[in-house]
């Protein structure tokens, strides 16, 4: 019940802060931190965000509102971060809003190069490649081969046009040079259920959703995504490198601290500073790990650079299916 | 471990006082939670889950659980005594819950909610226990194409109940498939009708578009009937309990109810909404005088009510024994499953029993306690008709505006209240049934994705409808009935020009 | 009855344009249910044109109230916040409501703030801005 005082305090700050009583502390904005998430509560991208939102307020000492703005794939979250931006605004994304949403949504209003400022990866969640467990294939080479057998042979889910696991799976066609069947879904609940129920043959996605179908005898996982093993599916061999994949096939899905460009520098100097230091938590690393996500961090640049080589590796994904 | 021992094990786990506590919290929370309308069980769990951190894992989830079943109780109060859904689950008892309500039958039709909601829910968690290894695997076999075909069925079968004019019925069915399909169209990713707002992406809000048809239309038309302040509809107290053709009328619609909503409920996708819907067009249909309904039957309280309850608790099939949830509400609770260590999925019934049959016993507790809740508080609403309305329809405003709110924290959505609210009122002008709008946009866009994602599967071959046993169940179900009501038309047209 | 015409043929029409622009593939869907809508429409409308008295009166001043309390809700909600929004909207909402007078009004509006802020900021912990924004 402490933690609920703490709550309560904290809610009570924030009035208080919101109404102009507080002291100010110099050079560095005196009223509460928003943080806006395209994510409805409750949902991973929710519960990493306040992963690091919680201690984040406790090191700097003011209250942190984790602002709940869904809609269009995360796209909303960042616009109302933008439109925001006088009341020290800030966000946590997945990768789509900053890499393929420009290329997919009509108008999203934002030009994330100008208009958005990175601080830091939060985290990332590599994808797998799963079947029914009496599925023929047994690995990612006769996996590949039953593809090849007959144009479009494998229907595959996805949970959406131009999701994650729907350009995962066509990155993935690419590098195999096969052709997959695509049956876009809506969440990875029907997915796994239209997997198990044979009704289509294989899916990229989460390990998390995967995991519990998988340890019940139901379904298997051929590899995935990331670059090394990932450690909640230590078994799982890495696609990348084998039958012909190239050794540098890496499709992850990750979460990012950003704010609206223009936000001071040392107010992003410190922010980067402290979610790195949150990151470095064991406790912390341990839940992301639990939902399936590794913990990661790192300078504003790198993420600067994890957001413009998705944006090419993605558009060219794009391109190819809007060519077909 | 066996179903017996289970049980037994669930009450050392339901028992507890810390999961007792919560369970009495989270059902409390749910009734008025449902009552206000706009804010449903979805707007409420996901502000509630971040405090759930902080308790244990069962009693997190059997105050969750609580909160969801609970605000199918509570909303068709709303429903009931204003014609204002207090969630989209019981939009479908303004039809008759309203009219009762004004032949000052308003406690009867409350009674008759309450006690067809306990006795839905307690069908549920006997199917629940005995069935739920049976509707887990039938839940895997359905295949779009048996979707598609299922949905088109309920469809036919709803689309014609509460109007007197075929024509306007279908138009405002074909409406609601209109609405329905506006947002991102889930087989190409091509925004539809948004007009290039992102707000409308995802579609037109489902809470929005209820509050806004039944909601605001009502609300206007009365005001000019606010001058009879203090003059309720003659309610009466005594007047609560039900006559014995009440009675006599409940326990079928009641069964038929759950049964439906049991088996609906434990579809991935398909949900309480769209169950008591069908429980209405069933009544209806197997009714010997269907003109009753619409005028205040009391069979249409009760199976619908009886519907969503029993859904509500077969939802769970699906997240408890194969780790797949069902609708986004049981993907929140499988989260909190997930942040406090508990790995959901085909083995938690092995791996965590004490989840599992805590959970279920604490339904039976928690369904217990609301009926004790609920049955005293009837009187309580039943008087707040006696507030005037010029004091109560602002608040009605206001909380209508938070409600939906609520729901993705959007002021479009507020925006759109008020639009849709100016179209549902001249709808209702012209005396067209808002019911059935809903029931085109709820399951208009469940036809169109599983029929294409039908075809897609089934290499753009039909016939993939006829081939699967299923759905070849459902096509022939629904042209027979198709061919009942030509008949039927055919017939009524012959002895009209013979007469 | 004329607007009941008016309505469904102007529905209509907008149905058949947004219908016309779409590819087939996800278009078909919408294309299909506005054609059969316009038809039902003139199913309704011209037998419509002879009778009279379907309709009810409408409310005027009554619906303008109330869309304009909630426009602006959902206008407000954001910059000015919860409190002035909330009383706003409840004295707009009020206005044609039969009783004379001010001072219920007032009452009405403080006492609904109150309880808004009690049951969904403070029972809900919904976050949304309570007071204005004001600089510094």
């Amino acid at each position: 019940m402490k933690q609920f005082n703490r709550r309560a305090l904290l809610a009570l700050g924030a009035v208080m802060i919101g109404t102009g009583m507080a002291a100010a502390q110099d050079a560095w904005p005196t009223e509460p931190l928003r943080v806006y998430v395209g994510f409805p509560a409750g949902s991973s991208p929710d519960v990493l965000a306040r992963l690091i939102t919680e201690p984040l307020s406790r090191k700097l000492g003011q209250p942190v509102v984790v602002e709940n703005k869904p809609g269009a794939g995360g796209v909303i979250g960042v616009q109302q971060m933008l439109a925001g931006k006088t009341d020290y605004a800030f966000g946590t994304t997945i990768n789509g809003p900053l890499t393929t949403s420009p290329r997919l949504v009509e108008n999203v209003g934002y030009d994330v190069g100008k208009d958005i400022a990175p601080v830091a990866l939060i985290a990332t969640s590599p994808l797998v490649l799963a079947m029914a467990a009496e599925a023929a294939p047994t690995d990612i080479a006769s996996f590949i081969e039953a593809a090849r057998a007959e144009t479009g042979a494998i229907a595959y889910g996805s949970v959406g046009q131009g999701s994650g696991a729907h350009l995962t799976a066509e990155l993935f066609a690419d590098a195999a040079g096969i052709e997959m069947l695509h049956i876009p879904f809506t969440s990875y609940a029907e997915v796994t259920t239209s997997i198990i129920g044979g009704e289509i043959d294989a899916g990229f996605m989460a390990p998390s959703a995967a995991l519990p179908q998988v340890q019940a005898d139901k379904m298997k996982m051929l590899g995935i995504t990331s670059s090394e093993p990932f450690a909640q599916v230590p078994d799982v061999p890495v696609i990348a490198g084998q039958a012909g994949i190239p050794d540098d096939f890496r499709a992850e899905l990750w979460n990012a601290f950003i704010a609206p460009a223009g936000t001071d520098p040392a107010i992003l100097e410190r922010l980067n500073t402290e979610v790195n230091a949150i990151l470095d938590d064991p406790e912390v690393q341990k839940k992301m790990l639990a939902m399936g996500w590794q913990a990661q961090g790192g300078t504003a640049d790198d993420l600067a650079r994890r957001i413009a080589d998705d944006t090419s590796v993605w558009g060219n994904v794009i391109d190819r299916i809007e060519a077909q | 471990m066996n179903t017996v021992e289970g049980i037994l094990h669930g009450f050392s786990v339901a028992l507890r006082p810390d999961v007792l506590v919560y369970c009495v919290l989270g059902v409390v929370m749910g009734t008025f939670i449902g009552v206000l309308p706009g804010i449903g069980a979805m707007a409420a769990i996901s502000l509630l889950l971040p405090l759930t951190y902080y308790i244990s894992p069962e009693a997190a989830l059997v105050m969750l659980g609580g909160v969801y079943y609970g605000a199918q109780y509570g909303g068709a109060v709303a429903s009931i005594l204003l014609r204002l859904p207090g969630t989209p689950q019981s939009a479908i008892t303004t039809l008759d819950g309203y009219p009762m309500a004004r032949q000052g039958r308003a406690g009867v039709a409350l009674f008759a909610s309450m006690v067809s909601s306990f006795c839905g829910s307690m069908i549920g968690i006997v199917v629940l226990v005995v069935l739920a290894g049976w509707l887990s695997r039938m839940a895997t076999r359905f295949g779009a194409a048996d979707y598609a075909a299922m949905m088109v069925l309920g469809l036919v079968a709803a689309s014609t109940i509460g109007s007197r004019r075929p024509a306007k019925a279908l138009a405002m069915v074909v409406l609601g498939l209109i609405l329905g399909s506006v947002g991102t169209d889930v087989n190409s990713g091509v925004q539809r009708l948004t007009f290039g707002q992102t707000q409308m992406m995802d579609g037109i809000n489902l809470v929005a578009l209820a509050m806004g048809l039944f909601g605001v239309a009502e609300i206007i038309g009365n005001i000019r009937n606010a001058e009879r302040e203090g003059s309720p509809p003659h309610v009466s107290l005594r007047q609560l309990l039900p006559t014995r053709d009440d009675l006599r009328r409940m326990p079928g619609a009641v069964a038929r109810g759950s049964a439906l909503g049991s088996f609906f409920g434990a579809l991935p996708g398909t949900g309480s909404t769209i169950s008591s819907f069908l429980s209405y067009a069933l009544e209806r249909r197997i009714a010997r005088r269907p003109e009753r309904f619409g005028q205040g039957a009391i069979e249409g309280v009760a199976g619908p009510e009886a519907a969503n309850n029993s859904a509500a608790i077969s939802a769970f099939v699906p997240t408890l024994t194969l780790g797949i949830p069902g609708d986004p509400i049981m993907a929140l609770m499988l989260g909190a499953l997930v942040i406090h260590g508990v790995q959901p999925g085909p083995l938690m019934l092995e791996a965590r029993p004490d989840m599992f049959w805590g959970l279920v016993v604490s339904f039976g507790i928690g369904n217990l306690i609301l009926l004790v809740l609920n049955l005293p508080l009837i009187g309580i609403w039943v008087s707040m008709l006696r507030i005037p309305f010029r004091w109560l329809y602002p608040a009605i405003v206001v909380f209508v505006c938070l409600g939906v709110y609520s729901v993705r924290g959007s002021s479009f959505d507020i925006a759109a209240v008020a639009v849709i609210g100016a179209i549902g009122y001249l709808l209702a002008m012209a005396r067209f049934n808002p019911a059935l709008l809903l029931l085109g946009f709820v399951l208009g866009p469940l036809i169109e994705t599983n029929l294409r994602r039908a075809m897609l599967i089934g290499r753009g071959d039909p016939m993939v409808f006829l081939q699967r046993p299923i759905s070849a169940v459902f096509v022939v179900a629904t042209v027979a009935l198709i061919a009942a009501s030509l008949w039927g038309a055919w017939r009524r047209f012959r002895s009209r020009t013979a007469a | 009855m004329t607007a009941i015409g008016a309505f469904v043929a102007l529905y209509s029409v907008a149905q058949y344009d947004i219908g016309s622009l779409r590819r087939m593939g996800p278009g078909f869907f919408p294309v299909v249910l506005g054609a059969l809508l316009a038809g039902l429409g003139l199913m309704i409308a011209l037998p419509a044109w002879h009778r009279a008295g379907e309709m009810r009166p409408f409310d005027v001043p009554q619906a303008l109230a109330v869309l304009a309390a909630i426009g602006l809700f959902g206008l407000g909600l954001q910059g000015l916040g919860l409190a002035l929004t909330t009383a706003g909207a409840v004295l707009i909402a009020s206005l044609p409501a039969p009783r004379r007078g001010w001072r219920w009004r007032l009452i009405l509006a403080a006492i609904i703030t109150v309880l808004t802020w009690l049951v969904f900021k403070q029972g809900l912990q919904m976050t949304m801005p309570v007071w204005p924004d004001f600089p510094g």
